[in-house]
């Protein structure tokens, strides 16, 4: 199947206070297919939201694209021109911001604010998206959809927020939502709650998704393929069942610090949790080598001499890591 | 949006103030126009409420005001026959607001002229020439300010939203006119127009001058904050649901610059209201016989009436409390901080 988006070589990098080019994402590349749950794992500092708003080209104002290319439906978002861009921004490409109750116009009512990216995109008259924006919140809220709608943000729930931007996201019918740490800021019960209304709006509307996260509980049973990010390189790419089987020794160590759940026995559960080694800000990569070499469990000598390339090690899965090589 | 007290009391206090001003007609007992040839100079009158003989009187009166003998400009007061005030009496004709025809003033006095702040070089009535010249001295602020606010607003918002060298040129050209002495260039562009004006063209025209040269401070300010704004979460948010510029900047940019657009306004009034009194004063301004605070003043360019009249100076007081409403209205509008606080959070440091 054609892919709906292709990330090519991406590079990415933020201009710090004294004006010196740091590195967020180096080489990154992935391919979306239609209809697709790709989630992205990685921890703090490992360029999941650069690579969310760098898609779309809503990086902050110190950051810069400096190489690669983002094919959607064939055509080059880096090189997009103004009105084209803002044409896929919310039409055809939707960008969910991790922090709900900041990523609403905190003085405009939920049912304006997805009415408004409707007529941001949308010709028809007025009564029309009206109307269309009533059978969005029908769909996202199943219950109370008429009263959410003439609510302020500050008068909603985080979940509810969530969802009023969900159905911002939807609004036009995009085949592509980037959703950076969409449930971060909530309780678990509401998180599950969001991705049941993901799963649903998949099924519905048949949108492809990238899911990210630092959560890997979150991607069991809900993502269709996993990338796993680290120091802003793809270590580890491959279907969910990556998250049963892991080969990178990042993304095994990663697991690990994942508490068994309820289902584990008494002593699981008061046994300490382990915890990755050293720290992983952008400042800590070593000049030279693999990335994640300096708390690596199984560093070899290659490690610190040159940076390892992604190998396929089954049918559609890839570790970058030199105890794979042949 | 709740005031707060401190405005409110200081919005009080401007209002009352724009009142009289704006009602000028009916607050200035006589035409500020009319002239009384016959009492030129003349000193303010007292308001009396006892008589010579010692005897207390509850209506307040003054006395006419003679020629001291062997003098030609030195008045006395004549205790012969007191003139006893009277309020809400009919008098020169106004239009109240400019459309009302009314004849009724706050006070007045039968067969006496009285002049409660003396007269000038032609007998006209000074209190009624302060009062209307508040009309225009205050105008010319409040629209020199309105049009420096508008092109700050639409150039900062400019120079702050789009950046790159839209922003650099146009703080360049800023920084250019914040280190212009303003007031000469005023009378440069003053001197390149023609000398004699129609008294309204006049008005426009300084107006005009006034109001664009202060742009570049209010610019700078609402630079600053489309510079913040345009950054938070629910301004990328619906960026990244493909709002078009003109809407973010209507909707979730520009409502920020409010407060400090409000407070410029308080500040920049005065300051305009003084750039016009400058302008007037040294005849550059509204011409004559139109009376503004400016011009009240230009006849203390003579040095006798400098050294011999000290009423002349009486306008000057008058700025006094307008001035001190702005500017307290300015400082209690700075306490208040933004319409509406959102924690500030990049995004970038969350990853």
């Amino acid at each position: 199947m054609a892919s709906v988006l292709e990330v090519q070589e991406l590079h990415v990098s933020y201009r710090d206070g004294e004006g010196e080019e740091r590195a967020a994402l180096a080489g990154v590349s992935f391919d979306l297919a239609p209809g697709e749950i790709l989630g992205v794992l990685g921890e703090s500092g490992s360029g999941k939201s650069t690579l969310a708003t760098a898609l779309v080209r809503l990086l902050a104002v110190n950051g810069q694209i400096t190489r690669g290319a983002v094919l959607f439906e064939g055509k080059n978002l880096l090189r997009a021109a103004p009105e084209e861009l803002r044409e896929i921004r919310g039409g055809r490409i939707s960008l969910i911001f991790q922090e709900p109750s900041l990523a609403l116009h905190p003085t405009m009512r939920a049912g304006e604010q997805v009415y408004q990216v409707l007529a941001a995109h949308g010709t028809s008259g007025k009564s029309a998206l009206r109307e269309k924006t009533r059978q969005i919140f029908a769909m996202v809220f199943p219950e109370e959809a008429e009263r959410i709608a003439r609510s302020y943000p500050h008068e909603l729930s985080g979940g509810q927020r969530q969802r009023v931007l969900i159905a911002q996201a939807v609004a036009c019918g995009p085949s592509v939502i980037l959703a950076d740490e969409p449930t971060a800021s909530l309780d678990p019960t509401t998180q599950m709650e969001i991705l049941g209304v993901f799963r649903t709006l998949r099924e519905k509307l048949g949108v492809a998704m990238i899911f990210i996260t630092h959560n890997p509980a979150l991607l069991a049973g809900f993502a269709d393929r996993v990338l796993v990010l680290y120091g802003g390189r793809v270590v580890e790419l491959g279907p969910a069942k990556v998250l049963g089987e892991p080969r990178h020794p990042y993304t095994k160590a990663l697991f690990q610090c994942v508490p068994a759940g309820f289902g584990g026995n008494g002593n699981a559960r008061k046994a300490r949790l382990p915890a990755i080694a050293g720290e992983s800000s952008v400042s800590a990569l070593p000049l030279k080598g693999c990335a994640y070499e300096p708390r690596c469990a199984e560093r070899m000598d290659v490690c610190r001499e040159r940076e390892p390339e992604l190998l396929s090690v089954n049918e559609g899965h890839s570790v970058s890591c030199f105890k794979y090589e042949k | 949006m709740r005031l707060r007290r401190s405005v409110a009391k200081w919005l009080v206090v401007l209002g009352v103030l724009h009142g009289i001003v704006v009602c000028a007609g009916f607050f200035a007992p006589y035409d500020p126009a009319e002239q009384d040839r016959k009492s030129p100079y003349l000193p303010p009158m007292r308001v009396h409420v006892v008589d010579e003989e010692g005897h207390f009187h509850a209506r307040p009166f003054v006395y006419a005001f003679r020629l001291r003998q062997g003098t030609f400009d030195q008045y006395e007061e004549d205790a012969a026959r007191s003139y006893p005030l009277r309020f809400f009496v009919r008098g020169a004709r106004y239009r109240l607001l400019g459309i009302l025809p009314s004849r009724l003033h706050l006070f007045g006095a039968e067969d006496l002229r009285i002049y409660l702040l003396g007269t000038d070089a032609y007998g006209r009535d000074q209190l009624s020439r302060l009062v209307f010249g508040g009309q225009v001295s205050l105008l010319a602020g409040l629209l020199g300010a309105g049009i420096t606010l508008s092109l700050g607003l639409c150039i900062g918002a400019v120079a702050g939203y789009y950046g790159g060298w839209r922003d650099d040129v146009l703080m360049r050209v800023a920084e250019l006119f914040l280190a212009l002495p303003w007031l000469y260039l005023l009378f440069a562009v003053r001197a390149f127009l023609p000398l004699t004006v129609r008294p309204l063209a006049a008005f426009f025209l300084i107006v005009a001058v006034i109001g664009e040269v202060g742009w570049a401070r209010p610019a700078r300010l609402v630079r600053a904050v489309v510079l913040s704004a345009k950054e938070r979460d629910f301004v990328r948010a619906a960026r990244g649901f493909g709002a078009k510029d003109v809407y973010l900047l209507r909707w979730h940019i520009l409502p920020e610059t409010g407060s400090v657009l409000l407070t410029q306004a308080a500040i920049l009034v005065p300051q305009y209201v003084l750039a016009e009194m400058t302008l007037s004063f040294l005849g550059l301004g509204v011409p004559e016989p139109v009376p503004s605070w400016g011009n009240l003043l230009s006849s203390l360019q003579q040095y006798s009436v400098l050294v011999s009249y000290w009423w002349m100076y009486l306008p000057t007081l008058a700025m006094v409390p307008f001035f001190l409403g702005y500017l307290g209205l300015a400082s209690s509008l700075q306490e208040r901080g933004p319409a509406y606080k959102i924690e500030r959070r990049s995004l970038g440091s969350l990853t």
